[in-house]
């Protein structure tokens, strides 16, 4: 791979089935360069989180390339594979910290492909890991937690924790699986703030998932739609009203449940319009 | 509706689907006759229930067993006339026993120490070993089917050999000690424990490992980061569970010659010094009572989210376990200032309770170890014998005794655990309901039922066997007292939680229906704890199995009687002749209790 390229994720022909009968993602190709921040809207059984899986090698394709930072990630294994994680972050719907474990050794975690062998408490680490760790939890201000259980916190700290492993592992690309899906209005917009400012601190590329037309338009730098596995939509936010995403989006849905969700959603965006 | 045409056979197939609907409800029918017309009363239309043959013949296989079961029962002669005439003879017992007598306190102290010790380090290193085949056994970490085939035998492979048969072998290959005593009670415990290990970490969240190897994490540390902390509460559970478990079949250790009170009781009884063998029977029933409070309390305090399975004296020891609340946000501590400040964690209240529940364990450990003053050195010879002892007991052959005299003992020993596993059943099914807190009428009745459970499966049925030999003498009437009251124990216990995990839901209903407490009992309880029971009477009867075995050495009858006779005679050949045929009954038991989970799932 030459460095010709700037896009530090890109997708060429991506397709994905499970059996012979669901198709997940069907010839997907996107290109994402660095410090963009997109969000990839859909509803729910999409494709969204099947597609940001690949990114990060946890889903191999059926077939079609997917590269990112350089490297196919197909085809890596072993050492190589969990490197290319390494630079990854991901964020989940549903935080995946380990309960009983203290919100710092959580943390912690993140660092793990630095160091050699498993780790059992906080014994295992350097002072220097903890330092860090302490210092991203300081970042999304929950320093006087680090020595909580981790199931003791909301599901908003929860979350934040699961940015501070993250960071943890000092990456590239954040990736992002409806982050605030599980949340409370107010605790979402905390972390996708805290999740744009980060980007912004670090120069971090980031790609979010999610379902919220608007969220996504105050939020994103560029919306990729998806439908059914295919990627219906691909556009810059800067000027965009919701009114026209809904209008680009609605045009694509077929199943009755899609076109009532939609309607909804624009129903909701003209108030929205009438109200101001 | 498809499933309506499908079943209705050839209805007139031009018609539109929605008229077929109203035709069916309105018993009418269109014009032309056909099928419709001629339509019976819902009896005659109605499903016939479909019975698989293989639900017949695992009934069929059900009745047959009960049925062997009485027979058995029968067989032994247990009936009130014969208890009635052995109560002469228990009446001479006691005369003989003219009071209890105890070994010298600072003796008492030792041999408790010595053998609390010994099963300790037993549990702990069958805890130890337990770790790589569960995790070769569990579905969800396993590298490949025929690692989880492998594990899963040897599972049931140590399972199925009795520890004293291990004992036998073990006290050949090393200078006498513990050392035979901790590796039979190690390597007999991995069956069970490997087993619970492997179900613990199948039913785990898979989230949290997920993130451990999205983050770059190897397997090692998805299982060290990701899967340890889940499951380790479950595991501690487990070993204490199964280390009860070792405490009381420790007795029977003493009978080949293990250190501790087993051997101290062996003795005074073969020397027909009946008070101090009943003394001493005395302070192993106390130390499993008590053994059994501590570690249950233990379970309760790392298992607190599961409030309804505690017992009432979990509650007593820990009344503030149940009205936990949410932490309250602390003030912003002092050490939270900054990183720098926060890296040395703070010494909380929990912290420090933790830190010391943590130290005693340690300490408990070390003590454990230090005491049974294992002999490291044999670790290193005994390789060099492995060739020597095995060679004894190989080629496997009944030597002097008649193959058919010893089919005949094996089933007598199989007579043995069915006939207890069915007298076992009706009281544990009847004080089981009672402890199970959705059945019993009151807390107090529950309490109650809670109470005797954990008394009995205190009696190590060893113990119960041995008086029981000594009153109504030596045979197999004993040995199936012994077995169906120490059944019990057990059965009751894993019938009341399995009562008390069903769906409160159809039982909410059924109140509400106004049906009286006995109705929602057999129409809402019973019949989704069916399967859990059927599943814990086939593990009774396993149990019983190898228990009947054991109880033989004690003169309860059965196939024991020549395994004590064969590796007492140094007939070490027969030994292996008599526990292959022992492995043989019980991976069919086993697997007819696969059979059974199976079909009636």
């Amino acid at each position: 791979m030459n460095a010709a390229s700037a896009a530090l994720i890109r997708l060429d022909g991506v397709t994905k089935t499970y059996g012979s009968s669901t198709t997940a993602l069907k010839d997907a190709s996107l290109e994402v360069s660095r410090g963009e921040v997109v969000v990839l809207l859909g509803l729910s059984g999409s494709g969204k989180s099947t597609l940001l899986r690949h990114l990060d090698g946890l889903e191999l394709p059926t077939s079609g390339s997917v590269e990112v930072l350089g490297q196919q990630v197909p085809a890596l294994k072993g050492r190589a594979l969990r490197r290319l994680r390494s630079r990854v972050g991901f964020i989940f719907q549903q935080f995946e910290l380990v309960p009983s474990l203290t919100v710092l050794e959580n943390v912690l975690t993140g660092s793990l492909s630095t160091v050699r062998g498993p780790r059992l408490g906080l014994w295992g680490y350097s002072r220097g890991a903890k330092l860090q760790a302490l210092e991203h939890l300081d970042r999304v201000g929950l320093l006087d937690r680090a020595y909580q259980r981790s199931d003791t916190l909301s599901g908003g700290q929860q979350q934040r924790v699961a940015i501070a492993r993250a960071l943890m592992q000092k990456p590239d690309i954040l990736l992002a699986d409806e982050p605030v899906a599980s949340l409370d209005p107010e605790s979402s917009d905390q972390v996708m703030a805290l999740i744009r400012e980060i980007a912004a601190d670090a120069g971090l590329t980031v790609v979010c998932s999610l379902h919220q037309v608007d969220l996504a338009i105050s939020w994103a730098d560029r919306i990729v739609g998806l439908r059914h596995g295919e990627i219906v939509l691909d556009t810059a936010t800067e000027g965009l009203s919701k009114a026209a995403v809904m209008e680009i989006y609605g045009r694509v849905a077929t199943t009755t449940a899609e076109i009532q969700a939609v309607q909804a959603e624009l129903a909701d965006a003209a108030a929205e319009v009438t109200a101001r | 509706m498809t499933a309506l045409d499908a079943s209705t056979g050839s209805a007139a197939q031009g018609e539109g689907s929605a008229t077929r609907g109203g035709g069916a409800t309105k018993g009418g029918g269109p014009a032309g006759g056909g099928p419709h017309g001629t339509r019976g009363s819902v009896a005659e239309r109605a499903p016939r229930p479909r019975i698989s043959a293989e639900r017949i013949a695992a009934s069929l296989t059900l009745v047959a067993l009960i049925v062997l079961g009485v027979l058995a029962v029968n067989e032994v002669g247990i009936s009130i006339p014969a208890m009635a005439e052995s109560w002469g003879n228990a009446e001479n017992f006691f005369a003989r026993v003219r009071g209890l007598s105890f070994p010298e306190t600072g003796d008492l102290v030792w041999l408790i120490a010595l053998t609390v010790g010994l099963v300790l380090t037993g549990t702990l290193l069958a805890a130890v070993l337990s770790v790589p085949i569960a995790y070769l056994a569990a579905s969800n970490t396993t590298p490949g089917n025929g690692w989880r085939l492998a594990a899963r035998f040897v599972g049931v492979l140590t399972r199925a050999v009795p520890d004293v048969v291990l004992a036998m072998a073990f006290v050949l290959m090393f200078s006498l000690g513990t050392l035979p005593g901790i590796l039979a009670i190690g390597i007999h415990s991995i069956g069970m424990i490997s087993k619970m290990f492997a179900d613990a970490i199948e039913q785990i969240d898979e989230g949290p490992r997920l993130a451990i190897r999205a983050a770059g994490g190897t397997k090692m540390q998805e299982f060290a980061s990701g899967i340890l902390p889940q499951v380790l509460p479950s595991w501690v559970a487990t070993v204490l569970h199964r280390n009860d478990i070792n405490l009381r079949g420790s007795v029977v250790l003493g009978y080949v010659g293990v250190a501790g009170l087993g051997l101290e009781m062996s003795y005074a009884f073969k020397a027909l010094n009946y008070g101090k063998g009943l003394g001493i029977a005395l302070v192993i029933f106390i130390l499993c009572i008590v053994m059994e409070i501590v570690s249950s309390t233990v379970r309760g305090a790392m298992l607190g989210q599961q409030r309804h399975t505690r017992s009432w004296l979990d509650r007593i020891i820990h009344p503030r376990l149940g009205a936990r609340t949410p932490l309250p946000a602390p003030a912003r501590a002092a050490w939270a200032a900054t990183p720098q400040t926060a890296v040395r964690r703070p010494w909380t209240a929990q912290r420090i309770r933790h830190a010391i529940a943590g130290g005693l364990a340690v300490l408990v450990v070390i003590g454990g170890i230090v005491v049974s003053d294992i002999n490291w050195l044999d670790l290193l010879t005994f390789w060099g014998r492995i060739p020597e002892v095995a060679a004894r007991f190989w080629p496997p052959s009944f030597g002097n005794y008649d193959t058919a005299a010893m089919v005949e003992a094996m089933r007598d020993t199989v007579a043995i655990a069915l006939a207890a596993t069915v007298l076992t059943l009706l009281p544990s099914l009847l004080i089981g309901s009672y402890a199970a807190g959705n059945v019993a009428p009151g807390r107090t009745s529950r309490g109650a039922a809670r109470f005797l459970l954990v008394g009995i499966r205190g009696i190590p049925e060893l113990i119960l066997a041995i008086v029981l030999v000594v009153i109504t003498g030596l045979g197999p009437q004993a040995g199936v007292i012994a077995l169906a009251v120490g059944g019990i124990g057990l059965l009751g216990k894993l019938i009341a939680d399995s009562f008390e995990e069903v769906d409160r839901g159809p039982e909410r209903a059924l109140r509400a229906v106004g049906a009286t407490r006995l109705q929602t009992y057999a129409a809402a309880t019973v019949p989704q704890g069916v399967r859990a029971l059927i599943g814990h009477s086939f593990y009774m009867l396993d149990t019983n199995i190898r228990a009947a075995t054991i109880l033989g050495i004690v003169g309860g009858g059965g196939v024991g009687y020549y395994l004590l006779n064969a590796s007492q005679g140094s007939r070490y050949e027969t030994v292996t002749a008599i526990v292959l045929m022992i492995l043989a009954t019980v991976l069919v038991v086993e697997g007819l209790a696969m059979w059974m989970r199976k079909v009636f799932r």
